[in-house]
């Protein structure tokens, strides 16, 4: 029940928003989206306290018949992989309210029953262990993010929101099929209707000869397909740079901090367990195309004269490493991608919040229209630069843990790998350090930085959290690789 | 037992005489007709009543008619759209000055028509029952008379719909011929002795031909997007689901009854071939178009594609999927055509996409359900067109036909793009300095919203309608 409560709650929030609230009680619409999505996070706690991180099953298992005689299942599941990813995602949204509170002035109600519909949609996803419900919940976060680019995005939001449904949704339609497919082979092989994850990863999906006569190939590519336009892998990722530099500043949260993060657990949860032998494949592509995304990220960041379309580059950049780690194997690489996408949640999505704050003051992006904002903004600065260092993996921040992890587990199978995407690192290094050097250090030159305001209290109290979490994780780390530890070497293991 | 037969027919009876009496009704008590349309929509109410309370008898008046958990559920689905229909008619009537007795009259004979076809399985039935729902749509569609458009849809869909009908009827005299019955419970013993029969085959071919005219399947599909556009929009709401239903229904009977499993290789990739062709070019043109109504035609060829995969792949969860389908289309479809009907200022004019500029945040109750509608045409989750199509595709896996259900997932893409263009106009373009003057009716407000709560509720929980569709897809499967 607790799950369920988890999932709903946003989502039941939103809908009574939008059936009951009048259009114009403006502050009560922003209310309820920041209690919801408060009262999410703290049923996210309370499951955490409930979970057992010796166990590296699924816990608090609910299943309910949906379409019982095909084998549809109401099924929710949580393991440490799914709590991570949970406690990110419930953790970033009420963020996400906060730091909007005054930059949404127009159709207040329509983003906040968007952002709670989605919230659902991202919790769902990664709770359902039904591969019938894993579909809806996933796609179910398609039109609200839609909708959010859509309205209350920039100039060029239109384009970059059709862009993003119709790149999503050519990936996981070919999935639905594929789901069909993997329910049809259990009815074969067991004699019963089923889509349950766990009834998957008990089928025997044979690898035939050639790639368009096997049935494991086609299907890892059908999931691969749809999980790898969210990472987004290069060179899918063309969706990314739009849909993130139009979004509003709580759609680029949510979209780098949660969305991104749902096509590496999708290649972890389903392709991994459900298809091994065709992932050992498809591992030389996959880390080809994670080094070619990485150095190509950072590249084409260090390239953008817009900030927001720097932090967005870098985002292919960050999700090559994940994908690196989750490709080389091992518990320690698998570790680091995992904790490397809470990383890229928390300072990607920092940095677009950042980003965000500047742009209210400023009307502008442009790296150009900036420099010496230190001495304006000290308190800004100070946050930009905490981010940056963690987001460059400076030794005690959290963005070190993850790509040590990553590189270090990475080593023994993928030597040469490794050392490519270590100058991944220092080319984003130098990236985040020369915007930092032109925004805030550089002489003010254009007078209307002169007298900006520094951070209001509640962009502190937006931002506060993740920094917290920034150092947290830096520091000890293991208070979140315990979580995931006996999960992810079940998944390794096996 | 004339009886039992009678008592099998008493929402048909009810409907016939009620329909008369609204004729009548028209000439003797003219101060009634504001109430016609809430009649209309209360006598659809009261025949889907009797159809749930009296019992299923099975085969009735000597085995012509065959009143099953089929007949029920197909009855409810007509009734559905009769109701959905008579309801959004009477503000339209009341707008074009034309709130006459004889319209419902027409609709209620029309939804006799269709299920009649439906029940039977003896094919002249069919054909009387096809013939009385096509010569009461003729008569609907040029419904509004002082305008052009409206008398070139009805001269069309004449037309065409007598040329399909002599189509299908030569079809089944050359049926007629190869097997000597025209039951086709019967005509299924005497095929197994002539395998292959050329006057068999012809005449199968020309049926199907016949039905597809009414599907508006490619290649017969031409003349759909000039019939919708010119149609009054309540007509062309009744017309794009129910003579579908009732098509796709009999195209399922014959299937079963003629075509048995081993035989049907062939048969199955024509039929999938049909399918791909509607699917593609629907989606397809259907980009092109500016005018909503056009563009609705062009997607509802493109959802009989989708739907005869389901024929293509048959079995007992292919024929259930159809029926799913159709009950799935014609909630969303009615909903967008009463919105379309509510959104326009004059009924001579186009209907445009432009038009809805910026109409989602002033008129938030309807535009919400036409972007509810267009995401269920679309098959987004959690909406019925979501439900429908899993089940088609599923159908279509199951029967080893995964190419087709990956042609059909790719048009789904396809399709996205001008369902969303509907949303993008409402929510993400500026109102127009002029802005239009539309008028929105409780009626139309009552069925769009009707239409939108069964999209959603039927989307989460897809088992009530399909536990139905099951059973009724049992009597025809065996």
């Amino acid at each position: 029940m607790l799950l369920s409560i988890l999932t709903l709650t946003p989502g039941v929030v939103g809908l009574l928003v939008l059936l009951l609230v009048p259009r114009d009680a403006v502050r009560l619409q922003r209310w309820a989206g920041l209690g919801a999505s408060l009262a999410a996070f703290a049923v996210a706690l309370l499951v955490w306290s409930r979970f057992d991180p010796a166990n590296p099953g699924f816990q608090l298992v609910e299943v309910r018949p949906w379409l019982p005689q095909y084998g549809i299942f109401y099924r929710l599941g949580m393991d440490g992989i799914s709590l991570v990813l949970v406690l990110l995602t419930t953790l970033l949204q009420p963020l996400v309210f906060i730091s909007s509170w005054h930059a949404i002035k127009d159709k207040v109600k329509g983003y906040v029953v968007a952002m709670l519909l989605l919230e659902t949609g991202m919790i769902g996803a990664f709770l359902a262990t039904d591969l019938f419900l894993f579909y809806v919940f996933w796609e179910l976060m398609l039109l609200p993010m839609y909708f959010i680019i859509g309205v209350w995005g920039g100039e060029r939001r239109v384009y970059a929101a059709v862009k993003f449904v119709l790149f999503t949704l050519a990936g996981s339609l070919l999935m639905l099929v594929g789901i069909i497919y993997l329910s049809w082979l259990h009815h074969a092989q067991f004699g019963s209707w089923s889509f349950a994850y766990e009834d998957m990863t008990r089928l025997v999906i044979p690898m035939g000869q050639g790639f368009w006569h096997s049935p494991q190939l086609l299907l890892f590519a059908a999931f691969a397909l749809a999980f790898a336009i969210k990472v987004p892998v290069w060179p899918l990722h063309t969706w990314l740079p739009d849909a993130h530099v139009e979004a509003p500043t709580g759609g680029s949260i949510i979209l780098a901090g949660v969305l991104l993060k749902l096509g590496t657990f999708g290649l972890l949860r389903f392709n991994r367990t459900l298809f091994p032998e065709a992932w050992e494949l498809a591992t030389p592509l996959f880390v080809v195309l994670a080094v070619i995304a990485i150095i190509y990220g950072a590249l084409v960041s260090w390239a953008q004269k817009d900030i927001k379309k720097l932090v967005a580059y870098s985002s292919v950049s960050h999700m090559g490493f994940i994908i690196l780690g989750l490709f080389a194997g091992g518990v320690a690489a698998t570790q680091g991608a995992l904790l490397q996408m809470v990383n890229h949640g928390l300072s990607t999505g920092a940095l677009f919040m950042l980003v965000g704050v500047i742009y209210e003051r400023r009307h502008t992006r442009l790296i150009e229209d900036f420099g010496g904002l230190a001495a304006v903004m000290p308190y800004y600065a100070g946050a930009f630069i905490l981010t940056t260092l963690a987001s460059i993996g400076v030794p005690g921040l959290n963005g070190f843990v993850g790509e040590f992890l990553i590189l270090a587990g990475a080593f023994r199978t993928q030597r040469l790998a490794v050392v490519l995407a270590a100058t991944g690192i220092i080319l984003g290094a130098v990236y985040m350090l020369s915007l930092v050097q032109r925004v805030f250090w550089n002489p003010l030159t254009n007078p209307a930085n002169e007298k900006l305001p520094d951070l209001t209290w509640y962009e502190v109290l937006a931002f506060a959290p993740l920094a917290i979490l920034m150092v947290w994780i830096g520091v000890h780390p293991s208070t979140f690789l315990s979580i995931s530890e006996a999960a992810v070497t079940r998944l390794i293991g096996g | 037992m004339p009886v039992n037969d009678l008592a099998a027919i008493l929402p048909e009876l009810l409907l016939v005489i009620v329909g008369a009496l609204l004729a009548l009704a028209d000439s003797f008590a003219p101060a009634l007709r504001p109430r016609f349309g809430l009649l209309g929509a209360v006598t659809a109410i009261a025949a889907g009543l009797l159809r749930w309370l009296v019992p299923l008898p099975g085969r009735v008046w000597s085995g012509a008619l065959l009143v099953d958990p089929m007949a029920r559920f197909l009855d409810t689905y007509v009734l559905v759209a009769v109701l959905l229909c008579a309801l959004m008619a009477d503000p339209y009537l009341a707008r074009t000055k034309a709130r006459l007795g004889e319209f419902y009259a027409l609709l209620l004979w029309a939804a006799v028509g269709a299920m009649v076809m439906m029940k039977s399985d003896h094919l002249l039935v069919i054909f009387v029952g096809l013939e009385l729902l096509s010569v009461c749509l003729y008569a609907l569609n040029a419904f509004h008379t002082t305008s052009v458009v409206s008398l070139e849809a009805g001269w069309k869909y004449l037309v065409v719909g007598a040329f399909s009908a002599a189509v299908l009827l030569f079809g089944v005299a050359l049926l007629y011929g190869a097997t000597g019955t025209l039951a086709l419970g019967q005509a299924a013993g005497a095929l197994a002795a002539l395998p292959g029969s050329p006057l068999l085959l012809a005449g199968l071919a020309l049926l199907f031909a016949g039905l597809a005219f009414k599907l508006a399947l490619v290649p017969f599909h031409a003349w759909a997007p000039d019939v919708y556009q010119g149609s009054p929009t309540p007509v062309t709401a009744f017309l794009s689901v129910v003579p579908k239903g009732a098509a796709l229904v009999v195209l399922a009977r014959t299937v079963a009854a003629l075509l048995p499993p081993p035989a049907t290789v062939r048969w199955t990739l024509l039929l999938a071939a049909v399918a791909v062709l509607s699917m593609t070019l629907g989606n397809l043109v259907a980009i092109a178009q500016r005018d909503l109504k056009r563009m609705l035609a062009y997607s509802g060829i493109a959802h009989m594609g989708y739907a005869l995969v389901g024929i293509a792949a048959f079995g007992q969860d292919g024929v259930a999927a159809v029926l799913v389908y159709v009950a799935a289309y014609t909630l969303m479809n009615i909903a967008a055509f009463a919105v379309v009907s509510a959104f326009s200022e004059g009924e001579e004019e186009p209907h445009l996409v432009t038009d809805l500029a910026g109409q989602g945040w002033v008129r938030p109750g309807l535009s919400f359900a036409l972007a509810v509608a267009m995401f269920s045409l679309a098959g987004i989750p959690p909406t019925v067109g979501f439900a429908a199509k899993f089940l088609v595709f599923r159908a279509a896996v199951l029967d080893g036909l995964v190419w087709l259900a990956v042609v059909g997932v790719i048009n789904s893409l396809v399709s996205v793009f001008f369902y969303l263009r509907v949303v993008y106009y409402l929510y993400m373009r500026p109102l127009p300095k002029r802005q239009p003057q539309y008028t929105e009716p409780l009626a139309v407000r009552l069925v769009a919203g009707l239409c939108a709560v069964g999209i959603f509720v039927l989307g989460v929980l897809p088992g009530i309608v399909l536990e139905t569709a099951e059973l009724a897809a049992r009597t025809l499967t065996r």
